[in-house]
Formats: C-alpha cells, sequence, structure tokens
C-alpha cells in the first residue's frame, strides 16, 4: 500500500508543479480471477492484475481530470502536464475542488473488507465449485438440461488516495461471486434463470448447494408461464428486483441530478414522499459490506446517512462539489467522477417473505424485470417483468412477456408491505416489498 | 508513443508461450486515447483524457478459453501472462507447431479521417463545441431549463497476431457527442440527441453541435406536454432510423454463435427455418462508412463482412467469432468484438438494418385506428432463450384514426422475438440508419453499434404505459 501512495503522492506533486492549484489522485491495482463451467466443462479460466490511475487537477476553479493504465513516471508526468493545460479551456468554478480539511476515516480493518483467504483459495477449488454448481442444477430437474455457464470469480484490490490538501489513505478489500444460470426445458420454450451469491468473504458466501438449488427452482418455476392481462394490481417486487427499483430511487437522489434539474425529488426534502414503511439508508460502514470503504474517491471518510426517515425525504447524496452547490456537506457519496452508493437500503420490515405473499388476496409477484430506462424528470417507471400470479395469498402460475408501470414517487407512497429477507449481496440492496397498486399490462 | 517495442519477432514469442498444448492462441494489443469535454449549468464544466493500454492474450482448446491481460508491456510481463492463459491447457500435449509472423498488414479503407484524432484536449475545438450546443439548445425554446452536453473524441489503435499466422494492425476512429436538455413546461421534460461516428473531430464541422442540440431540445419540449403512454396489446408504428433497435433486441442477439453453439438461444438450429414476416429482410454489415459498428477488422483480426441474416422471414445465419465459428463447422463472420485489452472476444452485432420496403410513411400511420406510434428509442434488452425482449420509447405518440396526436411519456414495449416479427405487417420506403450514438453491452462488455430500419407496422405489442384507456 506504501508503494501505491507514494504514487499517487508523486502525482499530485506533478500537477502542483504543473501550475494546478489543487489535485488529487487515485492509484487501484485489482488481481481478478474468474472461471465458469458448462455441464463438466472448464468454459473459461481468467487471471490477471490490472493497474489504473485517475487524476483530478484544478486550476483556479477549472477542472481537468485523467485516466490511465500506463503509471511510468514519464508518461505519468507528461500527461499530468497535458491535462493542467486542457484546464484553460474550462471555465472557473469557485465552488470546484478537493475537499478543504482533511479527516482521519476509520481504519479499513475494522471494516472487515479485505479476507486474506480470497486470494490465497486454489483455483482448483473455484473450478470445482463452478463444476458443482452445474452439476447439481442439472440434477435438481429433468428439465433442466442446459445452462449458460456457472462462475466463480473473485477480486482483491488495493485503493491509495493522495490530495494537496494533506490527505493519504489506503485501504485493501476483497469480493468473492458464485452464480448459476440453468436452463430448463418447457416444450418448445427454453426457461432461463440465474442467482447467486456475493460477499467480501467465503463466511458471507451461500453454499454451492443452496445457490443451485435456489437458481433450479426458479427455472423450473417458470415452466408454463403465460401473458397475464391488462389491470391494476397489487406488486410484490421480491428482493432482487426491489433492489433494482431503489437504484432508481439512487439516481433521484443523486446531488448531480437534483442540481441538474434531472430528479422528481427536486425541491422535496422534508417532504412526505414514501409511506410510513419507506426508511432508506446509505451505510458506508457496514461490517463486511460490499459497499463498504472507510473513505469515498475524495478522501473523505464515509458514514451511515438516513435518506428518508419514514416516508420524509431528509437528504440528497453529496460528493464535495454538489455539496457546496447546494449548500450541504458532502455525504461520503463521491465515487469516480460521479455519485455513487455506499450500501444504500431500504430498512427491512418484520415479516417474512411467505408471510408478504400469504397477506397479498390478489397480486402480482415480479422475479425479474427486463429494461432500463425510468425517466428520472418525472419518475416515470415502466418495465418488462415476470414472475406469479397470486390468488388468496399463494402463489398460482407463472407469468411472463408484461409490463409494470407506475411513476417512482407515487409508488414509494404506495409501499405497504416490506418483509425481513434483506440481504447485503451489493452496494444497492432491498427486502421485498409490496406496492399496493401499479398497472400491469398484458393482453 | 507506439507499441514499435514489440516487433513480429516479440508476438511470434508470446504466442509461442502461450500456445503451450493449445489449439490457438491470439494476443491483442491496444492503445486508446480518449479526450473528452463536458458542459453543465451553462459552462464548460470539465475537461478530460483517457489513456487504456494493454495486451490480451488469449488461449483455446477445444471449447475452453484461457485468458490473462497485462498493462505491464515489458516482454517478460508478457511471457508471464501468456503462460497464465495457457493453464487452460494444461492437460493437453505440447504443440510442436511454429508460429512465424512477417510484418502487420495495416487496414485502411472505411474509416472517416482521423488526422489529429484524439489530440491532448489542449486546444479550444472541443470546449467549443459544447459552448454552441448550449447556446443553440437554450435559444431553440425558452422552455429549456438546463443543457448538459459531452463530447468524446477517440482513437484506438489495436495489433492483432494469431498462430495461425493472422497479423493485423487497425487505427479505429469514434467520435461523439450528445445533449441532454430539461424543459419545463405544463410537466418536465427531457430530451437527449447525438451523433459522431468513425471519424476525426473535424466531422462537426458538417453536422454542427447546433443540429444536435436543437433535437435534443425539441424533444424536452414536446415531452413537456406528453400525457401517460396507453396499457395493453395494441398496434405500433415503430419510427424509421432508430427502430432498429427492435432489430438488434428481437433477432440479433438470439443469432450471435456463442448462444447458438450452446443450444441456449431460441433460434438454436433453426437456420433455414421461417422466423419472421415475408416482408423482413435483416443485415448485419461492419463495412457501413462512418457507422459506429464498423470494423476493418473485428478484434480477432477478421475482415468486416455484410451478413444477411432474415432473407423475406426466412433465418439464414449467425454472427460468428472465430471460437464458435469454428466449433459450429463454419469460420468467423467478422462478428468477434471485445469493450478492450481486458476481455475475451465475444460475437457481437456491428450494424444491424433492414433495407426499404414498399409502404409510404402516411399509409402506414393512416392503417391504425388506434395504436402508439414509436418514433425512436432509448435502448432494449433482450432474454435470449425465451426470446423476451423490451424497447423503452424515447419519443413517442398516440395514433387515432390514421392521426398522429399526443405525445406520451417513456414506456416500456415488452414481446417475443419470432411472434414480434411474424406481426410486422407492412414495411416503409424510408429506410435510414439510426443517429450514430448507440451501444450495445453483453456479459458486461459494451461496444458502440449501429442500427437501422425503415417505418414498420406491426400489429400488436404489448405498450407499457399506465393508461388503461
Amino acid at each position: 500500500m506504501d508503494e501505491l501512495l507514494g504514487v499517487a503522492a508523486r502525482t499530485v506533486a506533478f500537477a502542483l508543479e504543473a501550475g494546478a492549484t489543487e489535485a488529487d489522485a487515485t492509484v487501484t491495482t485489482a488481481q481478478r480471477f474468474s472461471t465458469e463451467a458448462r455441464a463438466a466443462t472448464v468454459a473459461k479460466l481468467e487471471q490477471s492484475t490490472g493497474h489504473a490511475l485517475t487524476v483530478r487537477a484544478f486550476v483556479d476553479g477549472a477542472k481537468a481530470t485523467l485516466s490511465t493504465t500506463d503509471l511510468s513516471t514519464d508518461s505519468v508526468r507528461a500527461l499530468v502536464r497535458e491535462i493542467v493545460e486542457s484546464a484553460r479551456f474550462v471555465e472557473r468554478d469557485p465552488l470546484a475542488g478537493i475537499p478543504l480539511t482533511v479527516e482521519q476515516p476509520t481504519p479499513g480493518d475494522a471494516l472487515e473488507i479485505y479476507f486474506a483467504e480470497v486470494a490465497a483459495r486454489d483455483p482448483a477449488q473455484k473450478i470445482a465449485d463452478a463444476q458443482a454448481m452445474e452439476a447439481a442444477t442439472r440434477a435438481y430437474d429433468a428439465r433442466i438440461d442446459n445452462s449458460s455457464g456457472s462462475r466463480v470469480s473473485d477480486a482483491s484490490i488495493t485503493v491509495a488516495l493522495a490530495n494537496s490538501n494533506g490527505f493519504a489513505g489506503a485501504y485493501r478489500a476483497t469480493s468473492v461471486l458464485r452464480a448459476t444460470s440453468p436452463i430448463a426445458r418447457d416444450g418448445a420454450n427454453r426457461r432461463n434463470a440465474s442467482y447467486g451469491s456475493a460477499a467480501r468473504g467465503y463466511a458471507d458466501l451461500e453454499s454451492v448447494e443452496s445457490i443451485a438449488r435456489e437458481a433450479a427452482r426458479r427455472a423450473v418455476e417458470m415452466c408454463g408461464a403465460r401473458k397475464p392481462g391488462t389491470m391494476r394490481l397489487p406488486v410484490i417486487f421480491e428482493r432482487d428486483v426491489a433492489a433494482a427499483v431503489l437504484g432508481d430511487v439512487f439516481g433521484a437522489l443523486s446531488a448531480a441530478n437534483v442540481a441538474n434539474g434531472n430528479s422528481f425529488l427536486v425541491g422535496r426534502i422534508g417532504d412526505r414522499i414514501g409511506s410510513d414503511h419507506v426508511t432508506i439508508l446509505d451505510d458506508g460502514l457496514l461490517r463486511r459490506g460490499l459497499g463498504t470503504s472507510p473513505f469515498d474517491a475524495e478522501g473523505t471518510p464515509t458514514r451511515t446517512t438516513t435518506v428518508f426517515e419514514r416516508g420524509v425525504l431528509r437528504t440528497y447524496l453529496y460528493d464535495t462539489y454538489y455539496g457546496r452547490k447546494l449548500g450541504s456537506a458532502s455525504t461520503g457519496n463521491a465515487a469516480g467522477g460521479s455519485i455513487g452508493p455506499n450500501n444504500f437500503y431500504l430498512a427491512p420490515g418484520t415479516g417474512t417473505f411467505d408471510e408478504l405473499i400469504a397477506s397479498t388476496a390478489r397480486g402480482i409477484l415480479v422475479l425479474d424485470t427486463i429494461g432500463f430506462s425510468t425517466e428520472s424528470v418525472t419518475g416515470t417507471y415502466s418495465r418488462g417483468a415476470r414472475g406469479m400470479m397470486i390468488e388468496n395469498g399463494e402463489p398460482t402460475y407463472a407469468i411472463d412477456e408484461f409490463t409494470i408501470a407506475g411513476h417512482l414517487p407515487t409508488m414509494l407512497a404506495a409501499i405497504d408491505a416490506v418483509a425481513s429477507d434483506l440481504r447485503f449481496d451489493g452496494a444497492i440492496v432491498s427486502p421485498s416489498f409490496r406496492v399496493a397498486e401499479m398497472t400491469v399490462s398484458g393482453q | 508513443m507506439t507499441d514499435d517495442h514489440l516487433d513480429a519477432a516479440a508476438y511470434a514469442r508470446i504466442l509461442r508461450a502461450a500456445l503451450g498444448a493449445g489449439d490457438y492462441a491470439d494476443v491483442f494489443y491496444e492503445r486508446r486515447l480518449t479526450s473528452s469535454f463536458r458542459l453543465q449549468d451553462g459552462r464548460v464544466h470539465e475537461a478530460g483524457r483517457s489513456v487504456t493500454q494493454g495486451v490480451g492474450i488469449r488461449v483455446l482448446t477445444g471449447e475452453q478459453a484461457g485468458y490473462a491481460y497485462s498493462d505491464d508491456l515489458s516482454l517478460d510481463a508478457l511471457l508471464r501472462t501468456a503462460r497464465v492463459a495457457a493453464l487452460i491447457a494444461k492437460d493437453g500435449t505440447a504443440s510442436t507447431r511454429t508460429v512465424s509472423l512477417d510484418a502487420p498488414r495495416e487496414t485502411s479503407g472505411i474509416y472517416g479521417d482521423d488526422t489529429g484524432a484524439a489530440l491532448p484536449p489542449t486546444s479550444r475545438t472541443y470546449a467549443d463545441l459544447v459552448a454552441r450546443a448550449d447556446v443553440a439548445a437554450r435559444a431553440f425554446d425558452p422552455r429549456v431549463k438546463q443543457v448538459t452536453a459531452f463530447v468524446t473524441d477517440e482513437i484506438q489503435d489495436v495489433v492483432i497476431a494469431t498462430s495461425d499466422g493472422c497479423f493485423v494492425r487497425d487505427r479505429r476512429p469514434l467520435v461523439t457527442l450528445g445533449v441532454q436538455c430539461v424543459a419545463h413546461g405544463a410537466a418536465h421534460g427531457s430530451g437527449f440527441f447525438g451523433d459522431g461516428g468513425r471519424t476525426g473531430i473535424s466531422y462537426f464541422a458538417q453536422h454542427t453541435p447546433e443540429e444536435i442540440a436543437r433535437e435534443a431540445a425539441r424533444i424536452a419540449v414536446v415531452n413537456c406536454d406528453a400525457v401517460d403512454a396507453p396499457a395493453g396489446d395494441m398496434p405500433v408504428v415503430v419510427g424509421a432510423g432508430s427502430g432498429g433497435v427492435l432489430l438488434h433486441e428481437a433477432v440479433g442477439h438470439g443469432l450471435e454463435g456463442d448462444f447458438n453453439r450452446q443450444g441456449t438461444s431460441l433460434y438454436s438450429g433453426r437456420v433455414g427455418e421461417r422466423v419472421a414476416s415475408e416482408l423482413v429482410t435483416i443485415y448485419d454489415d461492419g463495412n457501413l462508412p462512418l457507422e459506429r459498428g464498423s470494423l476493418a477488422v473485428d478484434d480477432e483480426g477478421v475482415a468486416g463482412q455484410h451478413k444477411v441474416l432474415v432473407e423475406r422471414g426466412v433465418l439464414r445465419g449467425y454472427l460468428q467469432d472465430r471460437l464458435n465459428g469454428a466449433l459450429m463447422g463454419g469460420a468467423s463472420t467478422g462478428s468477434g468484438r471485445r469493450q478492450s485489452f481486458r476481455s475475451m472476444p465475444q460475437p457481437r452485432m456491428c450494424n444491424t438494418y433492414m433495407p426499404a420496403g414498399e409502404s409510404t410513411f402516411e399509409e402506414i400511420v393512416g392503417s391504425v385506428r388506434r395504436g402508439l406510434y414509436a418514433k425512436s428509442f432509448q435502448g432494449g434488452q433482450v432474454e435470449i432463450s425465451k426470446g423476451d425482449f423490451v424497447f423503452m420509447l424515447g419519443e413517442g405518440y398516440l395514433i387515432e384514426d390514421g392521426k398522429l396526436t399526443a405525445p406520451v411519456r417513456g414506456a416500456t414495449l415488452v414481446g417475443n422475438g419470432p411472434d414480434v416479427m411474424t406481426r410486422v405487417v407492412a414495411v416503409g420506403n424510408d429506410a435510414r440508419l439510426a443517429a450514430r450514438y448507440y451501444t450495445c453491452g453483453k456479459g458486461g462488455q459494451y461496444v458502440p453499434v449501429g442500427v437501422g430500419m425503415p417505418t414498420v407496422k406491426i400489429a400488436s405489442v404489448t405498450v407499457g404505459g399506465q393508461d388503461l384507456g
């Protein structure tokens, strides 16, 4: 880590020497492993180490950035000189710059985001895990006769950041992933499903057997799916698709989008937007969290921020620049040139997922969505979907080839139940929840 | 800076180290320079520069692939990287094949003028382009309140060397200028538009930032008055140009060779069968001038080609890279593409389009009593096993009694590929390629693509709006 910090500090010095008034530099190394099995075959095996350097240089508030994979000293010095020169075509913005004060972040070790076991694990074991998921999904049901593969991947990264106000910090982090994508034969159709688990270390990772069983169950469950009618109904978002909805909410909370008028939450701080069930947090300090780090991309220590409290919007999420612009302190959400989540999640409720289903007389359970555009100015939401029809509190038959649509502000206000099934397997996560009414468009 | 420290002998040594007991090895060198400027809030906000350079080494044995990359370009580091890639073939018998390379062949022909491409952002040119876009967007209509604009100028130099003797160098320019506007009218509306292509920054002398900005502003202003999209099945008229997103999602992805070799696509084993209405012909072409998906050679060194995917409704062929083409008993169709040296190539589309039919736009719209005119799309997505896909409206209008009426808010349209393509009942005489700003994602890898189509009428598609009518 000291070596990387040295590169970062030297890069900052190059920027100042070239005429920058403020600068920061981040060096990242990543050691990555990935394998994919299909049936008994090891289809892919990838192992590499990569490096990257990013620099922000400010000349009296005019900002220029650099990202490069070429870390040789001469090249970095020349590139830094170029970007400092390019800053003269950028308008001076008195708000632009690095954090004024240096705060000491929580030491990375206390956050438990690095596990030495990840880099030490034998590749043969990881390959065997991928093959085992393939075998287990196919053994689950005779209809599962193909797959898009089973993957095991991991990464060990080191991040070092230095800036011209004297910040110098570094941390290490690991991540591991197991996922499988079986395909079930359903007459003339093929039904795919994907399920996986991700964590900082192996202790929090779901077992090969449980991942395979869950993925296989999902593929088989979709057999016989039909297209529903067009109607308004309660919609339950199962936790992974619920997390995708939270992703759209995060976009609207990004102070960059708010400042650019590109959010349905502009001017709404203090307003009741969601129902009582809507408490949303951004937590950079969650132990073992995949979104956890001691400091953000500008060296601001991360923290725990309550964004929505029982439906009331308390704050947007800021980096230094947009904090200054909107009159607030950074919330530690700077992320490589934009604003990103730490561990961003909807607080879980008390009942189980099964109880959530059982309390729904008639509705739709959404298990997967496709599509990605949400009109953030108005929060207009529309997705392709598949899932299950719920009647009398029970899933009855599989449905697909339909859409669900609503407006995000209306949807947040209509969340009338949240389950307890939250798991932290990504930076944006959610328990399953139910929206009292949405438009389902099918036949 | 160049890659000249790696000569033919060095590439051959790396390939020999990689080949080991494998059937085939290739080396992909890349150096990509990008200059960018971004404007927001009425001011030039940020200048950017990016350098991506490294080498990816791949070894194939049967249907297995080993891969490793390095951003350290010393020969020692690359030989180590080659040996890691070779681990996939550790159980085989060491090859006795020789690898010999001469001088790399230089490609020529299909790109625009790249003189001065991706110079360091130390000239006024880039900043002026985004500043002009801002002025034009605001002048278009006083309701335009927020404008963000970006310009990127990229040059990607690649060298591809393979164990079967292919050795080629390609220099690929790519420029993009995009404008996003938010307008405040009856409600708020947003609009995006972009243009560019495989040429240099001088492209924007003829295709001005003002034109691009006015189109983004126009869409934002239209969307201020948009009503909720309807819900349910209805006739949809897909607009010329960006309607090509439909072909890309409903058909194109499902024809990629990896899915078909593995039997995971709904189009697997169906070459020669009818998969669409007789009116439907679909091409994918890697050679169209300026288009974002065009490549003199793909990322495996194979020349770009014109491919017939569907001809008068009948499936004619798949999109292949070297691995999948060979395993299916054929050849690459020049469709092997990758995001960067950090990724293995995959079979991908280049520029996917449908040629003109015979109907006029007026005839097509006039034939719809109640439906939707989907003028442009933001993008789409497909699940290739069952073939269900979505495409997301950018700008759309209700059709009532054969006439375009109210604009509608963003909505997702959902359908099943072969199902929807069978319901194509009219094809316009107005074929054109879409504005050049689309990017396609697959397996976490993003590559620039082109799409195109004439106006097309689909008898019925499920529209995912909120208005039950």
